[in-house]
């Protein structure tokens, strides 16, 4: 039986499809990731996994039971880590830590040790009696995980849990899904940082605008770029004229600019360079570097897209 | 997860907010100590020595020797002697003439040595009374009526009644000297009306039975009476003292005012908890662990209860201790504020419920910025309701901080809570009313689900 499975699942906001009808599956002990950007429909899916928004269509089987039919079983088992730090600013970090245990049940010596272990977990022990809102942004952020974690959640999901934070808490809080993970922790990981998913996760699905556009562990998503190439190339002026010029070579598949650097995606490695600097030529820009890049998941999402995962 | 857990957080939030606990307990120490001393001249209690809590000036409209006069000749005329013989009219005349109805009234009545601890007076003519009531030196005036003696005397030696029409002029200013004023002259009347009618009923038996000389004699035994009681006018005062009009002063009154006044605050804190958890996403992340969403709203509610409890706590030992403000009969004083916080918490939950829904702040705003300096002034918690328009003083009852200053006022005078069943079932039903429509719209349509 599947742990945890979306069946045709769907959420209409007025004439947004914020999840249109899409279909997953997460099985016992993996780290399930969603990549996608932002607006894609990541957090209005884990809502509606978390029973907190109900769906227009569509049903979700914990354990082959409906959650629409039975929340219970899935609340007392789940831990959610919302994309926002959801605790109480002006209370200490323990006494957030003591809340969120009352509020799955926990109490007396039991709910103290737990607190205990969740805190090294998410390594603030020394802050605990610090009032919250003098944490640092990556602080908060492990206090916000170690919330969901002190009923010892069978299937915890994370949304986007390293949003703005320094790459030192960063670090630490993919160690810790890792380590959650290990000790027999399904996860449900969602992030629209594809570096992170990668690092992550056995199986991904990828999301764009309510759809899952593709799934698969990261090798089988790479394999749908197979003998694609992303190349960047930087310029010391970028003009209409230069990007015309690179589109008129006909094996390029896309152009892109993202920042400073046009991106072009190829399935032809070997005569690209030549071609490439003869049109250049033909302008009056010239190339400072190409780069040419490994391919990996924001490639994919650009090559199903044809746009960045990052805006 | 248990609603003790929920309310305790919530305690403990609004413990941690350093910035609503100084203007929720703080402030309404601080302001009701500056009013009582700055507006302590304008009690009653302040007015004279120890000896008098009030003084009250008597307008005498009437002339003496003009009154005995008409007595006499009020007493011979046609129409009231008519009905007696020469004898016993000459008798009648006599012993309405030994009736000193300015002796029992002022020397008996007013002299009277219980009375005399309440209030004291003085003579004055019209004008001079107005003068005086306006300076604030009297706590109300007293108008006898331009034939207050012989209406008296009429009433009180033969079968007829005369009307006695004593006006009292209180001074808006004394919030329980004019009251008292009053009652004292109503208790009078009561008494006189009392006698009246006992020597009425003497007089018909007496007529009916053919009357003659001896039971004319009578009437002096039934006039000495009056006098005794006079004299014994302790009945009048107890009945006062029954009604335990104590005089509230100024130290009183604003603490009580101050309280009323600022327990609504808590409700206008608590008016914005609601929401508050929801944009700060703890509420979803209550209902994600499956914890109902009345049992989040009934921490609120109790969390609006017991701080208001504690508000309540604070200035009344603060007022007591500090101000040396009596509050009354301390289990009557808790079961009142029980009342009162029942109904504020409740309020509370209500625009607390209102204020979700809405999805922003503005009815809360609306609440703490306009609602409650609307009720506080027409509750009487700026100014003593007595010294505002009328109208104002019918609209008090919208407020539960007026139903609730009322029922301390009581409180404070001694009153026993029988006096104040009607405030405290007022604020009941308020109170359920509030809760009833705060369930009502937390359970309309998406009630259960929450984006
Ligand atoms: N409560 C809501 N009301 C209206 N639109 C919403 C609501 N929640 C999300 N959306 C819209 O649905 C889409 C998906 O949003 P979301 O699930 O938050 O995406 P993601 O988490 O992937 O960034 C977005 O276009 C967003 O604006
Ligand atoms: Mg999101």
């Amino acid at each position: 039986m599947t742990f945890l499975k979306v069946r045709e699942l769907k959420k209409h906001f007025k004439d947004v499809k914020a999840v249109n009808e899409i279909n997953f599956e997460v099985k016992k002990g993996e780290i399930f990731g969603l990549l996608g950007p932002n607006g894609a429909g990541k957090s209005t899916t884990i809502s509606m996994i978390s029973t907190l928004v109900h769906p227009d269509g569509g049903d979700i089987f914990y354990k082959g039971e409906s959650i629409l039919k039975n929340p219970k079983p899935l609340q007392k088992k789940l831990g959610v880590v919302p994309q926002e730090i959801a605790l109480y600013p002006t209370l200490t970090g323990y006494e957030n830590l003591r809340f969120w245990g009352n509020v799955y049940g926990l109490n007396g010596s039991l709910l103290k040790q737990r607190i205990e272990e969740v805190s090294k977990i998410i390594g603030i022990k020394d802050r605990l009696k610090h009032q919250i809102e003098k944490y640092s942004g990556g602080m908060k952020r492990r206090l916000n995980i170690g919330a969901a974690l002190l009923h010892e959640p069978e299937l915890l999901i994370m949304d986007e849990p390293t949003v703005g934070i320094d790459p030192q808490s960063r670090n630490h809080i993919l160690d810790t899904v890792l380590e959650l993970n290990k000790k027999g922790m399904t996860i449900i990981y969602t992030s629209h940082y594809m570096e992170e998913v990668e690092y992550l996760c056995s199986r991904i699905s990828i999301m764009d605008q309510g759809q899952i556009i593709a799934s698969g562990s990261k090798g089988e998503l790479v394999e749908i770029i197979k003998g694609n190439k992303r190349i960047n190339l930087k310029f010391d002026n970028i003009s209409d004229t230069l990007l015309g010029k690179i589109k008129e070579i006909s094996y390029i598949n896309n152009v892109e600019i993202i920042s400073d650097e046009v991106a072009i995606t190829t399935n032809n490695g070997e005569a690209i360079f030549k071609d490439i600097i003869n049109k250049v030529s033909e302008t009056d820009s010239s190339i400072l570097s190409i780069d040419v890049k490994k391919p990996n998941l924001e490639e994919v999402f650009l090559h199903l897209t044809g746009k960045a995962l990052r805006d | 997860m248990r609603i003790i857990d929920i309310l305790r957080k919530d305690l403990k939030i609004i413990l941690s907010d350093k910035k609503s606990l100084a203007s929720m307990i703080l402030m309404p120490v601080i302001i009701s100590s500056i009013l009582s001393f700055a507006l302590s001249g304008s009690f009653g209690g302040g007015v004279s020595g120890n000896t008098s809590q009030f003084q009250i000036a008597i307008v005498k409209e009437y002339d003496d020797n003009e009154q005995v006069d008409k007595i006499h000749r009020g007493l011979t005329s046609s129409l009231i002697a008519g009905s007696f013989d020469d004898e016993q009219r000459s008798e009648i005349v006599e012993n309405a003439l030994d009736l000193d109805i300015e002796e029992i009234f002022f020397e008996q009545f007013l002299g009277n040595e219980e009375l005399k601890k309440v209030v004291s007076y003085r003579v004055e003519d019209r004008e001079s009374a107005m003068e005086l009531i306006r300076n604030r030196d009297v706590a109300a005036v007293v108008i006898l009526p331009e034939d207050f003696i012989y209406d008296m005397t009429i009433n009180l030696t033969t079968p007829f009644r005369n009307i006695v029409d004593i006006q009292v002029i209180g001074n808006t200013d004394y919030i329980i000297g004019s009251e008292v004023a009053e009652s004292i002259m109503s208790g009078f009347a009561d008494m006189t009306s009392s006698m009246i009618i006992g020597k009425n009923i003497f007089i018909e038996t007496a007529l009916s039975k053919g009357a003659n000389e001896n039971a004319f004699e009578d009437i002096d035994i039934i006039i000495d009476n009056i006098s005794g009681i006079m004299d014994n006018s302790g009945a009048n005062v107890d009945y006062i003292q029954l009604e335990g009009k104590t005089p509230v002063n100024s130290f009183q009154y604003y603490a009580v005012a101050m309280t009323t006044m600022f327990i609504l605050y808590a409700a206008g804190y608590g008016s914005r908890t609601l929401l508050e958890e929801k944009d700060n996403i703890t509420y979803q992340r209550m209902i994600i662990a499956g914890t109902p969403q009345w049992k989040i709203a009934s921490g609120k509610f109790f969390m609006m209860f017991i701080f208001a409890f504690l508000q309540i706590l604070v200035m009344v030992t603060y007022s007591s201790l500090v101000l040396n403000v009596n509050w009354g009969n301390l289990i009557n004083v808790v079961i009142v504020s029980l009342f009162i916080i029942f109904s504020v918490a409740g309020l509370g939950t209500m625009i607390a419920a209102a204020t979700f829904k809405a999805g922003n702040y503005k009815m809360a705003s609306v609440f703490d910025n306009l609602i409650i300096q609307i009720m506080a002034l027409i509750g009487g918690s700026f100014i003593p309701l007595e010294v505002l328009p009328r109208f104002i003083q019918n609209l008090s009852f919208l407020s539960i901080n007026g139903i609730a200053l009322k029922s301390y006022l009581r409180i404070m005078m001694g009153y026993d809570l029988g006096s104040v069943v009607s405030y405290i079932s007022a604020l009941l039903g308020l109170g359920i009313v509030f809760i009833a429509i705060a369930i009502f719209i937390l359970k309309r349509k998406e009630g259960l689900r929450h984006a």
